[in-house]
C-alpha cells in the first residue's frame, strides 16, 4: 500500500461544449474493514476508510458522496456532469483519519 | 542458498555437456518450484483412494489412467474401437435428452445445438443436430458415432464417449433414441443468442490498460514495492536493475519464453523468477504465488506496446518449438482432445464451446497474459490457464512450471511475434 492516496481520473479524450461527460475515478486506499475479536465482538477503533468524496467543477461542488466501509478496497466511482465551460474538474477523497487525496482533470473543448 | 546455487550450476553444466539440441529435455532434472496446489501432485489417502492436489474449488479427481502432456508419458492414443449396438435395450428419448444436456457428462450441448429453450448455452464446434433424424441414419450407426466416431471420421474432434467410459452402453442407447426424435422443420429462433451460429460475438471488457477499468493494473503497480524492497539476502530487484522496473525491464519480456542456458530449459518469466528471485534476493517466488504473478505482470508491462520477439530460429528454439507443437497436437485425457481441436482455425477456433468463444491460435493467444479474469476477480497467468484448460478434459495437470508447459507456451507465443504486448489483459 505504498501508493495509498494515488488518484486516477479518466475523462473522455474529446469533449464538446454542453456534453454530458462520464468520469471514472479511483483511489488507492485500503478501506479498512470491521475486525472482530475471538468472541466475535467488533473491535472498537478508528477504522480508516473513505467517508466522503466531493467533486468540484469551476470551483463549485457538482456532487458529493457520503461513503461507508461497505465500499471495496481501491474504491471506484463513476458519475456524469455537463461540461459547460473549459476549466478544472477536481475529485477529492476524504478518509476518517483526516487525509485528503485529490485528482484533477482539465476539461478542454477540442 | 550458496550450496543449492552450486548444485544448479553443476546440473546445468551436466545438461549442456550431454544433451544435443534435438534431445528431449529431461523433465526429471527440474524440480518444481510452484506453490503446492500448482504442482499436479497426487496424494494417496489411507483408504487407498488417490486424490489430486489442485487449486481451491477445482476437482480433486485423479485422472491417472488417461494420458497427459508429460514427455515421459509414452502411452499411445486409445485404439479405435468398432462396436455393435447392444441388443434388447430400449432407449428412452426423455432420459436421452437429459443425458445430452447433463453438464457433468459431456455436455453434448457444449458442441451441438438441439431444440429447446432450456438448451443454454449450446456450442457450434460440432454440427447442428436440430434435424438429425431427418437424415434417416441407422441406430447402429449413431451408436458407433457416440461410442467412437473415429471409425468413420479419423480426424474428428469428438471424444470417443463409450470407449473412454464417460457414457455407459445403456446411456448411449437412450441418447440414440433421443437423437432419432430430432425431426424438422427447424423452429425459428425467438432469441438469436440461443443459436451459436447466429449468436453475437463477445466484445470484450474495454481498455485493459486503464487502471479504472482493469484491477489487474493496480495489482501489478503494487508489485513496484516488491521490486524495490530488499529480500532476506539484503539485495532487491532494483539494486541490480536500477532506474525503475519500467525502464530496466523495457523489452525484456518480449523475448520470453526462451531457452535459458544456465538452467538448461525453456523458461517463461514466471519460471525464471522462481529461481532467479531466491538466488539473488533470497526471497522465494514460487510459480503461481501472488508475488510471482504480480512481478511477472510488472516486468511484462514494461514491454507494453513493443512487438513480441521470441527466438524461433536457433537450433534449441526450433527443437523446443517442435516439441511444443507436438504437445499442441497430442490427444490427451479422458476426452482424447488436443489443444488443436479447439484452437486451430480449421477446427474449433472462433466457434462457441457452450457459451465460450474459442480463441484462434494463429491470432496469438498469449500477449495479454497474465490477465485479469472478471469472472474470478483474480489474475491468472498462462500456466494456470493451461492447467484449467486441461483439468475438465480429464487429465492430470502438470506442475505449473513444467518444461512441457514452457515449450507449449513458446509454440503459442511464436504466433504473437510482431504483435504488441498488452499486459495485463482483461477477460471473462
Amino acid at each position: 500500500m505504498s501508493d495509498i492516496g494515488k488518484v486516477r481520473l479518466r475523462v473522455p479524450s474529446s469533449i464538446k461544449a454542453g456534453d454530458v461527460v462520464r468520469v471514472r475515478c479511483l483511489v488507492i486506499h485500503p478501506m479498512e474493514r470491521i475486525e472482530r475479536d475471538k468472541a466475535g465482538k467488533i473491535i472498537d477503533k478508528k477504522y480508516r476508510y473513505i467517508d466522503k468524496v466531493t467533486v468540484t467543477y469551476l470551483g463549485k461542488t457538482v456532487v458529493s458522496f457520503d461513503t461507508t466501509q461497505n465500499i471495496s478496497e481501491n474504491p471506484f466511482f463513476a458519475f456524469t456532469f455537463r461540461a459547460t465551460d473549459p476549466g478544472k474538474l477536481a475529485v477529492t477523497f476524504h478518509d476518517t483519519h483526516g487525509a485528503t487525496y485529490e485528482g484533477t482533470a482539465d476539461i478542454a473543448f477540442g | 542458498m550458496r550450496s543449492s546455487g552450486t548444485r544448479w550450476l553443476s546440473l546445468a553444466l551436466l545438461a549442456v555437456g550431454c544433451a544435443t539440441a534435438a534431445d528431449r529435455p529431461d523433465a526429471s532434472r527440474w524440480t518444481s518450484r510452484a506453490i503446492p496446489e500448482a504442482r499436479g501432485d497426487i496424494r494417496t489417502e489411507p483408504d487407498g483412494r488417490r486424490v489430486a492436489l489442485r487449486y481451491r474449488g477445482w476437482t480433486t479427481h485423479d485422472f491417472g489412467r488417461f494420458r497427459t502432456y508429460a514427455y515421459d508419458d509414452t502411452r499411445p492414443e486409445p485404439p479405435v474401437q468398432r462396436v455393435e449396438m447392444p441388443a434388447g435395450l430400449v432407449g428412452d428419448p426423455g432420459r436421452g435428452r437429459a443425458l445430452f444436456l447433463n453438464r457433468t457428462k459431456g455436455p453434448c450441448t457444449g458442441c451441438h445445438l438441439v431444440p429447446g429453450a432450456d438448451v443454454w448455452p449450446a456450442g457450434s464446434v460440432g454440427p447442428d443436430l436440430s434435424t438429425l433424424a431427418d437424415r434417416k441414419l441407422s441406430d447402429a450407426y449413431l451408436y458407433q458415432q457416440l461410442w467412437d466416431p473415429r471409425v468413420v471420421f479419423p480426424k474428428t474432434v469428438m471424444p470417443p464417449w463409450g470407449l473412454q467410459g464417460v457414457f455407459t452402453p445403456d446411456e448411449l442407447v437412450h441418447l440414440v433414441a433421443y437423437l432419432q426424435t430430432l425431426r424438422g422443420p427447424a423452429v425459428a429462433e425467438s432469441d438469436p443468442d440461443r443459436n451459436p451460429f447466429t449468436r453475437r460475438k463477445p466484445v470484450g471488457f474495454g481498455d485493459n490498460l486503464d487502471p479504472t477499468n482493469n484491477p489487474g493494473v493496480l495489482r501489478a503497480e503494487a508489485a513496484e514495492g516488491l521490486w524495490s524492497a530488499a529480500g532476506p539476502s539484503g539485495t532487491s530487484c532494483a539494486g541490480c536493475h536500477p532506474g525503475g522496473a519500467d525502464k530496466a525491464m523495457r523489452g525484456v519480456a518480449t523475448r520470453y519464453p526462451r531457452h535459458v542456458a544456465a538452467y538448461g530449459r525453456v523458461m517463461a518469466i514466471e519460471d525464471f523468477l522462481s529461481v532467479h528471485g531466491p538466488g539473488t534476493t533470497g526471497r522465494p517466488l514460487p510459480v503461481e504465488s501472488a508475488q510471482n504473478v504480480d512481478l511477472t505482470m510488472l516486468i511484462k508491462m514494461a514491454s507494453n506496446g513493443l512487438p513480441v520477439a521470441v527466438d524461433t530460429t536457433s537450433a534449441r528454439a526450433q527443437a523446443a518449438l517442435a516439441r511444443g507443437r507436438a504437445s499442441f497436437e497430442k490427444r490427451v485425457g479422458e476426452r482424447n482432445h488436443a489443444c488443436a481441436d479447439c484452437h486451430r482455425p480449421d477446427r474449433g477456433a472462433s466457434k462457441f464451446l457452450g457459451g465460450r468463444f474459442l480463441g484462434d491460435v494463429t491470432a496469438g493467444l498469449t500477449r495479454h497474459f497474465p490477465t485479469w479474469r472478471t469472472s474470478l476477480t483474480d489474475v491468472w497467468d498462462l500456466r494456470r490457464r493451461f492447467q484449467w484448460c486441461m483439468t475438465p478434459l480429464g487429465m492430470n495437470m502438470l506442475a505449473a512450471d513444467a518444461v512441457e508447459y514452457a515449450e507449449l507456451e513458446l509454440y503459442l507465443t511464436q504466433f504473437d511475434n510482431g504483435k504488441p504486448m498488452s499486459v495485463p489483459g482483461i477477460r471473462h
